[in-house]
């Protein structure tokens, strides 16, 4: 019987030599390690450190750069963390290791010295001024399909606000569709316009949601505002395709071959296997008659 | 002449209750060893369940499975579980049908291991499922069109008819065990009672009887070769390479057969050997389960070298990749490993006799389930990582797939519930029909009933 049981255990071992494998550590060289970050710590070039670290490294690496997100990932606020030089830091962003990606191609190198700074920031919030409230506005130019957003203070005097970086959406489906560019500060005014996009397809009506946010901003706290206009393609419904029975076609368009098909041999099947229970039944029945 | 009939009824009788005494020894004596063994299923089943619990919290992220291995360790557990429990059919109905004699006393095993094999595969595909809370939107939204449904009512069916199948040639047995068991605690003779059904074995009570399994043998048949066709057809219904297949039907319920008929091996064998079933399950039997695997696997290899050299020969450039992928990339070591040692060799070894004796071919056949189990791995995983879009701003993890800790717990312990189930059902039922092995050895139903 043991000799069965380490036979038994060496199978198990030889097949799953396929499956797992395992990789080394990270090796940062001196010089690499030296590179000095070339960004100031401000406001400016914090959101921007912000805003990547919630589009690229959130997920991972949890909200609070603590770790908790949705994979096993180390914190990036702890002790031993931050000991690290930017320089190691940086390197470790651009080459990844194992489920860590390598962002070299994906981030300029300017967002992965932000998003280093917002990593000490973090733990030293010190370092930027308090966020305050502020407000959105939006207004719409028919004519010209654009938007514009319009930040002031809270107070009754509606003080504009220059440069506040606004990030406007469409409202999908399933989720927000950024438009505009890439940054659009607030001018003197306090307000920035962005353009309605061609060829958006709206709802049934043609009506599409604009969507304004300050978010992930070191001097302003997260706000939003939205608004509806008539400015997409209607949705046309019940296309030619859809609406005949066929493989594709919804639940109530299957063709009639298959229901038929289908239908009767599960029909058939449980017919038998229906009948088999009845005679349970009977047998059952038999039985009682026997004693009396 | 009246007392010569009563020394033989008398005869009969004790042999009768002799082999009643033998066949329920493995309900009545509990040993250690027993003990140890529910004992250390339960753990691997807890310890599944403590890492589903962990999967139910945290989502399918504590697995390794991400947007382009969709599917796992889990569809390939579900495709074997499948695979295992056709051998019900095989066994219990194909050879009987067939008129094969020698395969009676096997046929409660084939059935439960069928069983087992089902509800592990039932409860697996809902453990796959990232929101197993929308389960009923299959029942809800499902479309006739989809081979997923075809999937679910026919695995549903064929659970039903194998529990019928199981439970059917059982109510004589138990019957018997109705008299028989009195010393059992309450809750399980009033199971006896109730399930026998008041089973007397009246004429009228066993023409429904033989009836009743006779259509069901014949039903199972063919839904026991559409149950495994149509998981083939989850994925040769799509036009990925490597799923993309004409025979991908054939060549799963082939396969299936093979590692079934390897599966009620192993069960006979430590059956036979915790129990000392020498009598019953005989080196003879054995032979001739050996030389059905032989037939069954030479049909595996047929369909392999058709599955693998007709690509290979035209080399299509994805296929092609897929297929180099096998033979010489990533999945190489564990593909020659599961075909040689998992398919060829045993054939080769079982082609002589003394590799068809009890122990040579129970190890042979755990060589078969293990080299089958990575199979449906090998089938499962390195279509889905050959994505046919091009895809970009992944992380490059998502090219790989590594089954996580959480995955492997969680398959392990639904492997432990078919051995489980196993168990549990030796303590409960016996495992070798009584009634028919009495019938076999002469003893009239008269003697049976009375
Ligand atoms: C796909 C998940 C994932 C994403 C996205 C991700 N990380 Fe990571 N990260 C990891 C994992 C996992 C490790 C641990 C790697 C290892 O040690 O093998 C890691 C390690 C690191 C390390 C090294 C930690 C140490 O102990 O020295 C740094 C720094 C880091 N990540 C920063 C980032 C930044 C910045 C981003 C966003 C630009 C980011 N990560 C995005 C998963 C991720």
């Amino acid at each position: 019987m043991a000799k069965l049981k380490i036979s038994l255990s060496i199978i198990l071992v030889i097949f799953s030599l396929g499956v797992f494998s395992q990789s080394a550590q990270w090796m940062v060289s001196s010089d690499n390690a030296k590179k000095p970050n070339p960004l100031e710590i401000n406001p400016k070039n914090m959101a921007v450190g912000k805003n990547t670290f919630s589009k690229s490294c959130k997920a991972c690496h949890g909200i609070n750069a603590d770790g908790k997100g949705r994979i096993q990932s180390p914190s990036l606020i702890s002790e031993t963390f931050q000991k690290q030089t930017d320089g190691v830091i940086f390197y470790k962003i651009t080459t990844g290791k194992d489920k860590m990606p390598s962002f070299k191609a994906k981030l300029k190198e300017e967002e992965i010295w932000s998003v280093i700074n917002y990593l000490r920031v973090l733990v030293n919030p010190s370092a930027v001024p308090p966020a305050v409230d502020v407000k959105l506005e939006l207004s719409a130019d028919d004519g010209q399909k654009s938007i514009t957003a319009f930040v002031h203070s809270l107070d009754s005097t509606k003080q504009p606000i220059q440069d506040v970086d606004i990030h406007f959406y469409l409202k999908r489906d399933f989720g927000l569709m950024r438009i505009g560019e890439p940054a659009n500060n607030t001018k003197a005014d306090g307000k920035v316009t962005v353009n309605f996009p061609e060829n958006i397809i709206g709802d049934l009506d043609g009506k599409v949601t604009v969507i304004a946010k300050v978010e992930n901003n070191f001097l302003y706290n997260d706000t939003e505002s939205a608004i509806g206009r008539k400015w997409g393609t209607a949705l046309v419904s019940g296309d030619e395709k859809f609406n005949h029975r066929a493989l594709w076609g919804g639940r109530d368009k299957s063709p009639l071959w298959l229901l038929f098909m289908a239908n009767g041999i599960i029909f058939g099947v449980w017919a038998v296997i229906i009948y088999v229970i009845y005679n349970i039944f009977r047998i059952k029945k038999a039985g009682k008659i026997f004693i009396k | 002449m009246t007392d010569l009939y009563r020394k033989e009824e008398q005869v009969k009788k004790e042999q009768l209750q002799e082999i009643i005494t033998d066949l329920t020894r493995p309900m009545n004596n509990t040993g250690k060893s027993f003990k140890i063994w529910i004992g250390f299923l339960l753990i691997l089943i807890c310890a599944g369940g403590i890492m589903y619990f962990r999967q139910l919290v945290n989502g399918l992220a504590v697995t390794d499975m991400r947007d382009i291995a969709s599917w796992g360790l889990y569809i390939s557990a579900f495709v074997f579980f499948v695979a295992v429990s056709l051998v019900g059919s095989l066994i219990s109905a194909i050879l009987t049908l067939s008129g094969i004699k020698w395969a009676t006393p096997l046929t409660r095993i084939a059935e439960i291991v069928a069983v087992a094999g089902l509800f592990s595969a039932l409860a697996i595909i809902v453990i796959d499922m990232g929101r197993p809370d929308r389960l009923l939107n299959i029942f809800v939204y499902g479309r006739l069109q989809s081979p997923i449904v075809w999937d679910i009512i026919v695995v549903n069916t064929y659970l039903v008819i194998s529990l019928l199948l199981l439970y059917l040639p059982l109510i004589p047995d138990i019957a018997l065990l109705r008299k028989n068991m009195g010393h059992k605690p309450k809750w399980q003779q009033k199971m006896y009672k109730i399930l026998s059904l008041g089973w007397q074995g009246t004429q009228d009570q066993f023409k429904l009887l033989n009836l009743s399994i006779t259509a069901l043998m014949i039903l199972i048949v063919p839904v026991a070769l559409s149950i495994h066709t149509v998981t083939s057809w989850l994925f040769a219904s799509t036009l990925r390479p490597g799923w993309d297949s004409t025979i991908f039907g054939p060549y799963f319920v082939a396969g299936a057969f093979m590692v079934g008929t390897a599966a009620v091996v192993i069960v006979m064998y430590f059956i036979r050997s915790q129990f000392k079933f020498k009598e019953y399950i005989t080196d003879y039997h054995f032979n001739m389960m050996g030389k059905l695997l032989v037939l069954t696997s030479l049909l595996y290899l047929y369909f392999n070298i058709n599955e693998y050299m007709v690509p290979a020969y035209k080399m299509k450039p994805l296929e092609g990749e897929h297929i180099l992928g096998l033979f010489t990339g990533d999945f190489s070591l564990m593909f020659w490993l599961v075909q040689i040692l998992g398919m060829i060799l045993p054939i080769i070894l079982m082609i002589f006799k003394p590799f068809r004796k009890a122990k040579p071919i129970m190890i042979i056949s755990v060589f078969i389930v293990i080299g089958a189990f990575f199979k449906r791995f090998l089938i499962v995983v390195p279509t889905l990582l050959h994505t046919y879009l091009p895809v970009q701003n992944y992380p490059e993890s998502y090219q790989h797939y590594n089954p996580t800790l959480a995955e492997c717990t969680i398959t392990a312990g639904s492997v432990a519930a078919v051995a489980l189930v196993i168990s549990l059902f030796i303590k409960l039922f016996p495992i070798i029909p009584i009634w028919e092995t009495a019938h076999e050895k002469g003893i009239s139903n008269e003697t049976i009933n009375n």
